[in-house]
């Protein structure tokens, strides 16, 4: 991890923080005084780490990140919770979709690195991931199973074009 | 070691996770009022399940531990119970007349211990030596015999059977006509007189009383009724089958008959 990659993570902590909590929370929509969908953009961060970062670091940030969203919000953990799981399967997802001759060793979660359409993949399934895990611990039951789906077919593209047009509009090299 | 920690060093993220997992579920438990009470709900239902199937599962371990104080427990319940008692009270009939001298006694007893049923059947009594029981007295059960001690211990006693092949007993017709009353292994319900002297008119359903000569029982104890007699020819006596009115088998107390002139009476018999 160089330097300009360790500043770009610190910039996208705050950043990311910032631009949850006082815009996309505040976006939400849903019917009979039920939201459905929610916009999540911070899980970017833990999308876009460099791939090399250990992998408790990573589970690490990602925690204080998510309690850190949760401070604002209403509920405490949820938000940590989901993001302490989906920054643990960050490398399985980076494993499902990896290319055919594996990754260069100094390539970055990029789109100058990876292209468009592994970003997108990558996002979704970082999306989906986070998205189960935080209706999942939002509804604390399996009981709610139909609720916890609904929620997340109708987050994840919401979310999804909510990242990849911050991806796409930064583009960020690392 | 080293490759333990090895182990736990390559799978730091999962215990990082984990780790972290854990707190964030805490957190949520404690902090939000919705997943507390779900969770509360969820640990209600499930728990007690839970509970109880690892307690069966590790009840086994106990089980030798829980055998031996059972155990302990059963002995001291059956040493409570009435049957394990020896009964110290002492029920014995005794009648101060002036115009009439005691002569038998009653000695109140139980049957501890019965032989299988067959052609030699004995039991054993609550009674022995201690209390005055001595060989060769009757016993005496249910309204009719039921035996004669054989053998004697301080606190137990040893009855022959009225339904035993070598039983001898005095009987005899209230005309004082008497034979010797003995089984013939058959039918527990039917006694047989012999050596009755075959003049001597019987009727069915005479009853068949004790004699007392022999000193074992008192006289005019009722015994049975008699069913049919059967002369044999040639020899002067008949057979009488006689209906006993008590069954012996089945006998729980009975009574031993001691007869206080009993050493008096042998000593008019040895005289020659």
């Amino acid at each position: 991890m160089n330097t300009s990659a360790l500043v770009n993570s610190v910039l996208r902590f705050v950043l990311l923080l910032l631009l949850q909590v006082f815009i996309f929370n505040q976006v939400r929509w849903g019917w009979g005084g039920r939201d459905v969908l929610f916009v999540f953009v911070y899980p970017l961060f833990v999308a876009l780490l460099p791939m090399r970062t250990p992998r408790p670091a990573v589970i690490l940030l990602a925690f204080i990140l998510g309690l850190a969203v949760d401070f604002f919000s209403e509920s405490v953990g949820v938000h940590a919770g989901a993001l302490t799981f989906t920054a643990y399967v960050r490398p399985f997802i980076l494993r499902l979709i990896q290319p055919r001759d594996g990754y260069n060793i100094k390539a970055y979660p990029s789109i100058n690195d990876m292209g468009a359409g592994w970003m997108l993949r990558y996002l979704a399934l970082i999306l989906l991931a986070h998205l189960l895990m935080f209706f999942l611990l939002h509804y604390f039951s399996i009981y709610f199973l139909s609720d916890i789906l609904v929620n997340t077919v109708l987050s994840l593209p919401a979310s999804l074009v909510v990242t990849f047009a911050i991806v796409l509009i930064f583009n960020p090299k690392a | 070691m080293g490759r333990l920690l090895r182990i736990l060093l390559n799978s730091s993220g999962f215990f990082t996770f984990a780790v972290l997992q854990l707190v964030s579920l805490y957190l949520i438990v404690h902090h939000n009022d919705s997943q507390r009470q779900i969770w509360a709900e969820t640990k209600s239902v499930y728990g007690s399940y839970l509970t109880k199937k690892v307690s069966d599962r590790l009840a086994f371990l106990d089980v030798a531990r829980e055998n031996e104080i059972l155990r302990r427990e059963n002995a001291a319940l059956l040493g409570r119970i009435p049957g394990s008692g020896y009964h110290t009270y002492v029920d014995t009939a005794t009648v101060n007349d002036s115009l009439m001298q005691q002569r038998f006694t009653y000695l109140a007893s139980r049957v501890v211990s019965k032989s299988a049923y067959g052609p030699y059947n004995t039991l054993v009594i609550d009674r022995g030596s201690n209390l005055g029981v001595e060989r060769g007295q009757g016993v005496v059960a249910d309204g009719g015999l039921l035996g004669i001690v054989s053998e004697v211990t301080p606190r137990h006693a040893r009855v022959i059977s009225i339904l035993h092949l070598d039983t001898r007993v005095s009987a005899g017709l209230d005309n004082n006509a008497f034979g010797t009353l003995k089984w013939d292994g058959r039918d527990p319900r039917r006694i047989t007189i012999t050596d009755m002297p075959d003049y001597v008119p019987v009727a069915p359903n005479d009853t068949i009383y004790t004699t007392g000569y022999s000193n074992v029982y008192p006289t005019g104890l009722p015994i049975g009724t008699v069913e049919s007699s059967e002369p044999l020819p040639g020899t002067g006596s008949q057979n009488l089958t006689v209906v006993l009115l008590n069954d012996p088998l089945l006998a729980a107390t009975g009574y031993v008959v001691r007869d206080l002139f009993k050493e008096e009476l042998e000593r008019l018999n040895q005289v020659r």
